[in-house]
């Protein structure tokens, strides 16, 4: 029931001009206009605020949405991997009187849907006594046979419900769709919380809304309860990956919740346990918290196409080793086509009427129910009756009477694929936009979790709003907006709350042996890419005023020792095809340089960043965009572009420096910073290498010019001069670069850092005394500390310097090897699994 | 009659393999027309863990999984098993297909609700209007189940072309329908469609064929397919033979189709290529001495 209309309160201020169509309950205002009684204190503060006051709180909402990188991935929409979270600043609110009635609607239905997956998983009595058809179970590709017969711990199968719930113009609430497969939305719920408390803290706390809190809490003793014979279960999240449209939400729950992100591919089953792959080894896995769909979990016995899964895990659930949750199996009630028969078959399982109706639903699949569908097919939506039937919903209100008769046809051809819903008109709710509130349409997504016998029902969950007051789909994917849901209570909650808490530093999973080899991978080679790109950024910048100045010898020698580091690292395209060896740098090779190859490089950087999500502040991962964002302005016209490169060349510099402080700052100096350290020491040792190497080249040293570049690109020039105040001298130019320990840009200071690192990893190999590439790292770095600059820099036979070169193509080849071992020893998982053929 | 099959599949791989996983349909499955006498399983390199259980269709399934490095896996699968043929039933004593498709639809008892299940869709078999109008003129109203089945059998055999070359495993049935060609897999596959496209229920049969001289699929693993006949029981068809099987067919697995039953199907973590052989053999004991 909805609250009554009172019309001795307050009545909202025609400033905000707004005015509700006839036709459909709104959630603020009685058909009279009074406001609802829940509604008040709302309406008192936006009265009190004005659109310029709303706004102006709005803005501290905005910048928390976008600090804390709440986004969501549209599909097919390759610009916006991350599109920010779009919320509404007015949240919507409840009657606690009211929320009891949705509250133990939702329970009895979540009962009721994991009564019917234990009889289908089971003994299948519904279809042997045709309380439902074969069909919906036996024609459903959601029906995963190699899972029938498994007891899940607890009997329960669904351990997290939600359901999609609309109010009708009569004010009654009705089910929309059941979410069973891995039901989304809660931490966007607890987000737009974090976010609404901060922006309307006074209202938040006088009108008494329900905390979230104690859901969550709930939901983690109920995870726990699965592995009830491990004292400190270990519970994974297992996620499909950055590209699935909810990423930032499993990232966002495996951090609140404390427990680790995995992807299929962190987990490998041995002798039918499971267990994640980690720097540390394998490390048993008790709990798998399922965030993709259940057909993909296993390509042995499940899907055999997918790439998701983890091979052995059907078995390993068989066996009582793991539990998965939701349990595996539950994807076959999330239909269209079963919500037609849940009213009987409540009353048959529970003995109870359903309490909160389903909006009408017809399965064609049955004759009578099609002959309906056929003669109202103008006021009805026809959708999919299982979701592996790809389609839309279509509305017959809005076809041809041409594309209607077409429908039809369609449906004829295969009737069992398609399931109509008559169409409701959904509840309106005020939305704030240009300085006005404007009515939209809204669908609640309710959150339920399996708790002992009985479930804990999220208080509020996910209110989602249609694009405009014509759209009839609530949709993130087809731009809709979000809000906060408010339970108001009678009384001020408990002063208990763990969302308190989770102000602070989110509790951190264990301990970082458990950073997974894949997170390993990814962080080495974001340090590699980082580096590289700052290395080429760097020579860049040396070489960019050069270009422009009147001819001088000095400044073509600086455009050819550029042009031979860049040649050698193949960053060279679109200049001449085979320069003489001393050639300049044109600026056609400069520009191009760095409107498409750094370019590239920072696409590559930010995609190595989002597959570490979870493990990369929101700070660090905002400088990140931001530079992304620079790099993908398009060129000014001929006349303007050094500058333009000059100034996005200095800007990528501190933004790099920006990124690699925050990035490091927040990481405890665990393995995982290890690693990321680890790949810019390599990178940068390897790219002064080749500094020397290509850009001073094995000639003696004599041209002042070019031993000034090689310093400035190697980023040494100050520390030469406070160091030497002397005009340059060749072997203090090699000593500075390759041995001095002081300078933070040398090489033997990389291998200092680097063999340290290596020291420090665990070791994954019983072979006694220094690993492999322990000895290696430690090799290189002695090989510097005995080198000699002056011998270096001494020409040998056919006046070439030998020495130098010895030393150099060594240490290229040893840090490559490096790279090599460590991905060998650390990153093993980076091996593909593939099918066997079939035969 | 008895006989004896040696079943032996081989993948070689250019690179080590760390760890494999593995599923396999190899064991025989008993029923009143076929007896197992015995059946061994081996595996080489030695599998760390193994398990046989029955699937969700009563076949036994073996699920086993190797640790250690290797380049060569072989799976060598040995049964004996003795045939109890049972003439087919005069064709006149079955029911009309449309009774048939009739009864399954309503599942009218425990036996035709269990059929049901075989009617739908399933990952590899389609279903739609152009098998149902390849079938109809196997199909005129009131024929009997059995005598529109074995005509449907025989023109799959006659107007298609058996052709290893013309297909892979994933073929999809389509096109086997449309190019008229293919192995036993699709022509079983094909019949399936077709039968289910009418309402009948039928299932997907993996095998062996005892090898002779006018028979076709011997040297690898077979398939053919079955149709629910009340009364009766299934009754099997085998499309690429043009026969009821009786005793040269030994039955591994049933299933909805091949994806319910490959004889063996795996992942392997490393490998890079791979090439697998199979070899089987299905002969009548050699007499004693």
């Amino acid at each position: 029931m909805s609250q009554p209309a009172t019309d001795s309160g307050p009545h909202l201020n025609t400033a905000w001009k707004y005015n509700p169509p006839g036709g459909f309950h709104d959630e603020m205002l009685t058909a009279a206009g009074g406001v609802r009684a829940s509604w008040q204190p709302m309406v008192e503060l936006l009265n009190g605020l004005g659109p310029d006051g709303l706004a102006k709180r709005w803005q501290e909402g905005r910048r928390l949405i976008h600090n804390n990188g709440v986004t969501y991935n549209v599909y097919g929409d390759p610009k916006s991997l991350e599109r920010p979270w779009p919320l509404d600043p007015i949240p919507f609110v409840l009657a606690d009187s009211e929320w009891a009635s949705i509250e133990t609607a939702i329970a009895q239905r979540a009962t009721l849907l994991n009564a019917m997956l234990a009889d289908m998983y089971g003994p299948r009595r519904l279809l042997r006594e045709r309380r439902i058809p074969a069909e919906l179970v036996f024609g459903h590709p959601g029906f995963l046979r190699p899972c029938c017969g498994i007891e899940p711990p607890g009997g329960i199968w669904l351990h997290n419900y939600s359901a999609d719930i609309a109010r009708a113009p009569d004010g009654r609430w009705w089910v929309l769709a059941d979410r069973t497969q891995a039901p989304s939305g809660a931490g966007y719920a607890l987000e737009n919380r974090l976010v609404s408390q901060r922006v309307l803290p006074d209202l938040f706390r006088s009108t008494n809304v329900r905390r979230l809190a104690a859901f969550f809490q709930k939901w983690k003793e109920t995870l726990r309860s699965l592995a009830p014979k491990r004292e400190n279960p270990r519970i994974v999240v297992l996620t499909p990956g950055p590209y699935n449209e909810t990423y930032f939400e499993h990232a966002f729950l495996a951090r609140y919740l404390g427990y680790t992100l995995v992807e299929g591919g962190d987990l490998t089953v041995r002798e039918n346990h499971v267990f994640l792959k980690t720097l540390g080894g394998l490390l048993p896995v008790d709990v798998i918290v399922r965030r993709q769909d259940d057909s993909y979990c296993d390509p042995l016995e499940l899907r055999g196409d997918s790439m998701l899964g983890v091979a052995g895990l059907v078995q390993a659930v068989w066996s009582g080793n793991v539990a998965v949750a939701n349990a595996l199996g539950t994807g076959l009630l999330e239909s269209a086509a079963q919500s037609a028969f849940l009213p009987v078959l409540c009353k048959h399982m529970l003995g109870e009427e359903l309490r909160m109706p389903n909006i009408a639903s017809w399965w064609c699949g049955d004759a009578a129910a099609r002959s309906y569908v056929k003669e109202h097919i103008a006021g009805l939506v026809i959708k999919p009756a299982s979701p592996a039937f790809d389609a839309n919903p279509v509305f017959g209100a809005k076809l041809s009477a041409a594309e209607r008769k077409a429908l039809i046809a369609r449906i004829e051809s295969n009737p069992a694929a398609y399931v109509a819903q008559e169409q409701v008109s959904l509840s309106t709710v005020p939305v704030a936009q240009d300085h006005a509130l404007r009515s939209r349409h809204l669908v609640l997504r309710v959150f339920a979790v399996a708790s002992g016998d009985s479930w804990a029902v999220m208080p509020g969950g996910l209110t989602r709003i249609t694009s405009s007051l014509d759209s009839l789909v609530v949709s993130m994917q087809h731009g809709g907006g979000s809000k906060d849901t408010w339970v108001r209570a009678d009384a001020p909650a408990a002063p208990f709350s763990l969302l308190r808490r989770s102000q602070g530093p989110l509790p951190v999973s264990r301990a970082t042996f458990d950073l997974p080899s894949r997170v390993a991978d990814n962080l080495f080679w974001l340090g590699r890419y980082v580096e590289r790109f700052d290395a080429v950024v760097r020579i860049s910048r040396v070489v960019l005023p050069r270009l422009y100045q009147e001819a001088d010898p000095a400044h073509a020698a600086v455009l050819a020792v550029g042009r031979r580091v860049l040649d050698a690292e193949g960053y060279l395209r679109g200049g001449e095809e085979q320069a003489p060896a001393r050639a300049a740098l044109t600026e056609v090779e400069v520009v191009t340089l760095i409107a498409e190859q750094l370019a590239g490089s920072v696409s590559e950087i930010r995609r190595v960043a989002s597959l570490l999500r979870d493990r990369i502040s929101a700070d660090a991962w905002r400088v990140l965009k931001q530079l992304e964002q620079q790099f993908t302005d398009s060129p000014p016209p001929e006349a303007l572009r050094v500058s333009w490169a000059q100034d996005l060349l200095d800007r990528a510099v501190t933004s790099l420096a920006a990124f690699s402080g925050l990035a490091t700052e927040n990481m405890t100096r665990g393995h995982g910073w290890r690693f990321l350290d680890m790949g810019r020491r390599l990178e940068r040792a390897l790219q002064t290498v080749h500094l020397v190497r290509h850009g001073l080249g094995l000639t003696p040293l004599a041209n002042d010019a070019e031993l000034q570049a090689a310093l400035e690109i190697g980023d040494s020039l100050l520390t030469y001069r406070s160091r030497y105040l002397s005009s340059l001298q060749p072997d203090l130019v090699l000593d500075l670069l390759l041995l001095d320990e002081g300078n933070p840009r040398s090489v033997v200071y990389q291998l200092a850092r680097l063999s340290r690192h290596v020291d420090q990893l665990p070791e994954s190999h019983p072979v006694s005394g220094r690993p492999r590439e322990a000895r290696l790292a430690l090799s290189m770095l002695t090989s510097l500390q005995l080198a000699d600059a002056v011998e270096l820099a001494a020409p040998g036979e056919s006046n070439r310097l030998n020495a130098l070169d010895d030393l150099t193509v060594r240490l290229a080849d040893d840090l490559g090897l490096l790279s090599e071992l460590l991905t060998r020893l650390y990153f093993t998982h980076a091996v593909a699994s593939r099918q066997l053929l079939p035969r | 009659m008895v006989l004896t099959v040696s079943h032996t599949t081989t993948y070689l791989y250019r690179e080590p393999v760390s760890i494999c996983h593995t599923a396999v349909h190899l064991n025989p499955r008993g029923s009143l027309h076929q007896r197992v006498i015995s059946h061994r399983l081996e595996v080489s390199p030695e599998p760390v863990f193994s398990v046989t259980r029955n699937d969700y269709f009563g076949n036994e399934i073996t699920v086993f999984s190797i640790h250690e490095p290797h380049q060569t896996l072989t799976i060598s699968s040995k049964s004996v098993v003795e045939l109890q043929p049972e003439e087919p039933p005069p064709a006149g004593l079955t029911p009309a297909w449309e009774a048939v498709r009739d009864e399954v639809g309503q599942q009218a008892g425990e036996e035709s609700y269990q059929a049901s299940e075989f009617v739908f869709r399933s990952p590899f078999v389609k279903l739609g209007p152009d098998f149902a109008a390849y079938a109809a003129p196997s199909f005129p109203p009131g024929r009997s189940v059995l005598a529109a089945s074995l005509d449907l059998c025989h023109r799959i055999f006659s107007e298609f072309r058996y052709d290893p070359r013309a297909t892979t495993i994933s073929t999809p049935v389509d096109e086997v329908l449309k190019d008229r060609g293919g192995v036993c897999q699709d022509f079983a596959h094909l019949m399936i469609a077709c039968l289910r496209s009418l309402g009948l229920p039928a299932r997907y049969v993996s095998g062996y064929l005892r090898s002779g001289e006018n028979t076709v699929g011997a040297e690898a693993s077979h398939a053919w397919c079955s149709v629910f006949c009340p009364g009766f029981g299934w009754l099997d068809f085998d499309p690429t033979n043009d026969v009821m099987p009786q005793s040269d067919h030994v039955t591994i697995a049933i299933g909805r189709d091949y994806s319910d039953v490959s004889p063996v199907k795996g992942v392997a973590i490393g490998g890079g290529e791979q090439i697998v052989n199979v070899a089987v053999e299905v002969l009548p004991p050699r007499p004693a001495r």
